[in-house]
């Protein structure tokens, strides 16, 4: 067993870079994400923002940097990880329920040769009440809508029970009515002791739903407790010219008040 | 007429097409259709190239050969992909082509040895060209093949579904993979005898297909998938067995596509026939709701309860001859027709009864 490094942070990035071919998609970046938190990664898009999930994830290969998960190296903190890829990274026409696209988020603990039991089960259907889809346990997933195909996955990664949830654009193309469910169901999470990471789009409601904010743009523009980092400087540093609205944000003002 | 060779050679193909039918179904899911019918173009120089070293068409030489020049097709698809950027359906279609060519070649050349004339056989398929002898260790193979699936079922279930899930949970995803394409070019190989290289693809395709119409989850589609590709293998071996001298693999390939046929058009909830009514349905119901909440917009506008609507300012609202809709509606009770209020009205003007206040009312609470 190797000794632990960086224990404290639930997720540590050190000279972590990924490049495409030639071309540089994250570069250098140190990131630290304290236990407990709600942390939001937000940067314009082609900023890197899934692409970094991914290398923490070990889902795409960095020429540099390493990476801990609770002091440990990814490999060895599986199972305290949960991960909830993108919505449309995968085929809704699979022939399988609900119900059986949340026991897949066991698969990896249940073991080899070994198939998912009445204990697996039970642990299945409390994570689809958490998320309100226990009337839908049995349906194929072909017949979900948008945001029922979000809580069927978050559902897949609840049910693991894991320290740390990496998220990918939950919000991204569900109703408000899902997208409040879904924030109440994470910060429920967070409350819990778990550590939340979200890739997140929407810049207006970032200080409403989050506690720990990690600005993007290739390289890390800022991170830190939410009402620290939300500033215009930091806003302009990653988003540049592209972002008009910038002004109309209420964004926190350089003597700590929000404007 | 069940002579022992024609009861072999039904034996042989409900084998094949059992098989193909469960590997075929994680290669449709995966959407990695192409990648088999490389792999079975591709295994065709092997199965020459087997013939030549082992100086016969033994079971083992054949079996081996295809297998090698089917991984390294594999192999020279990966190079293209990453190596040389290729888009990987060029890169499949560019190797498909290349491997046939060159086993199109070699066959020419096997064919002035003595004993080759069987090995045209392999383009097509031929059911009386399996032994009785080619039986067991057919049945051997496929049985270790059904069991690696089964073993293993949970994961190709994941990685069929949400590869980078599996990856994310620690899944070994590529070994898993490299044993699910070896295991489906095992299935491709063993039914080259019967099927042939040209075809083969179709036996693992068509029953996943058609089985994927009918079911609701992995397992169901497994089995029924199985079960179709033992009726196409079986039915195609008997059919071609009766007409002397046609080749197997058409045959097969023909009653599968015939049960993928059937499945699409009839299949409840997923066929087109279904489809089709559904749709009809909803337009009819949409036309009529749309034809009521004319008829009701109508009468608010002019605050008249019973103010009758005329029927050429329904069609131009509508932008469609509404006559059948109004028709239907009447029918049911739901409109009724006024006198004309002046001589100059020649259309007749509609007003909701009770009946259809009532429908309409009701439908709009349930939204």
């Amino acid at each position: 067993m190797s000794a632990l490094h960086e224990p404290q942070f639930a997720c540590h990035v050190e000279d972590l870079t990924v490049s495409y071919r030639e071309r540089p998609v994250l570069w250098d970046i140190d990131l630290d994400i304290p236990p407990g938190v709600m942390a939001a990664i937000v940067g314009p898009n082609g900023a890197g923002k899934s692409t970094l999930i991914k290398a923490v994830l070990g889902l795409v290969t960095p020429v540099a940097g390493h990476v801990r998960v609770f002091g440990l190296p990814v490999d060895q903190a599986r199972r305290r990880i949960a991960y909830v890829p993108q919505r449309q990274s995968v085929d809704w026409d699979f022939p399988a329920t609900v119900r059986d696209v949340v026991l897949m988020g066991l698969y990896g603990q249940i073991g080899w040769l070994r198939r998912p039991g009445r204990d697996a089960l039970s642990r299945a259907t409390r994570a689809l009440e958490q998320v309100g889809m226990q009337d839908y346990a049995g349906r194929p997933i072909s017949q979900l809508s948008g945001g029922q195909q979000q809580r069927a996955f978050i559902a897949r990664a609840l049910v693991q029970e894991a320290d740390l949830l990496f998220l990918d654009e939950p919000m991204a193309g569900v109703d408000a009515v899902t997208e409040a469910a879904i924030v109440t169901l994470l910060k429920t999470q967070r409350d819990a002791g778990r550590t939340v990471v979200v890739v997140h789009h929407d810049l207006q409601t970032v200080s409403k739903y989050f506690d720990w904010l990690v600005m993007l743009n290739q390289r890390i523009i800022a991170q830190g407790p939410v009402k620290d980092v939300y500033t215009e400087a930091n806003l302009r540093a990653a988003y540049g010219g592209q972002l008009a609205l910038i002004g109309a944000l209420e964004t926190t003002s350089p003597d700590g008040e929000n404007a | 007429m069940l002579n022992p060779t024609l009861i072999t050679v039904i034996m042989a193909a409900s084998l094949i097409g059992a098989l193909a039918g469960v590997l075929g179904t994680f290669l449709v899911l995966r959407g990695q259709s192409l990648l088999g019918d490389v792999i079975s173009h591709a295994a065709l120089p092997g199965v020459v190239g087997g013939f030549l070293v082992s100086g016969g068409r033994g079971f083992a030489a054949i079996l081996g050969g295809a297998l090698i020049s089917g991984a390294l097709a594999g192999l020279v698809v990966q190079v293209l992909r990453r190596g040389a950027g290729v888009k990987p359906d060029a890169a499949l279609g560019t190797v498909l082509s290349l491997f046939f060519a060159g086993g199109v070649v070699l066959l020419s050349v096997a064919q002035l040895q003595p004993g080759a004339a069987g090995l045209t056989v392999f383009l097509f398929g031929q059911a009386a060209s399996v032994l009785r002898a080619d039986l067991l260790p057919m049945a051997i193979v496929a049985l270790f093949v059904l069991s690696c699936v089964a073993l293993f079922w949970k994961e190709f279930q994941l990685i069929a579904f949400d590869r980078e899930a599996a990856q994310a949970q620690g899944l070994p995803v590529v070994l898993l993979e490299t044993v699910l394409t070896v295991l489906t070019a095992i299935t491709i190989v063993l039914g080259l005898a019967l099927a042939g290289v040209v075809l083969m693809v179709a036996m693992l395709i068509a029953p996943a297909v058609a089985a994927r119409q009918w079911v609701r989850g992995l397992g169901a589609m497994v089995f029924l998938s199985a079960v179709i590709g033992i009726a196409a293998g079986a039915g195609g071996a008997f059919l071609s067995a009766l007409g002397q001298g046609v080749a197997t693999g058409p045959v097969m390939v023909l009653m599968a596509s015939f049960l993928t046929a059937l499945s699409l058009l009839l299949a409840p909830d997923r066929g087109v026939l279904a489809r089709w009514v559904r749709q009809q349905n909803a337009r009819k119901s949409l036309h009529g709701r749309q034809v009521l909440e004319a008829l009701d917009g109508l009468s608010r506008d002019h605050q008249d309860p019973a103010y009758g609507s005329d029927q050429a300012m329904l069609d131009a609202y509508l932008g469609a001859d509404a006559r059948p809709v109004l028709a239907r509606l009447q029918r049911d009770g739901l409109i009724r027709a006024q006198a004309p209020v002046a001589p100059e009205g020649k259309a007749t003007r509609w007003e909701l009864t009770d009946a259809g206040s009532q429908t309409l009312h009701a439908q709009e609470g349930q939204r």
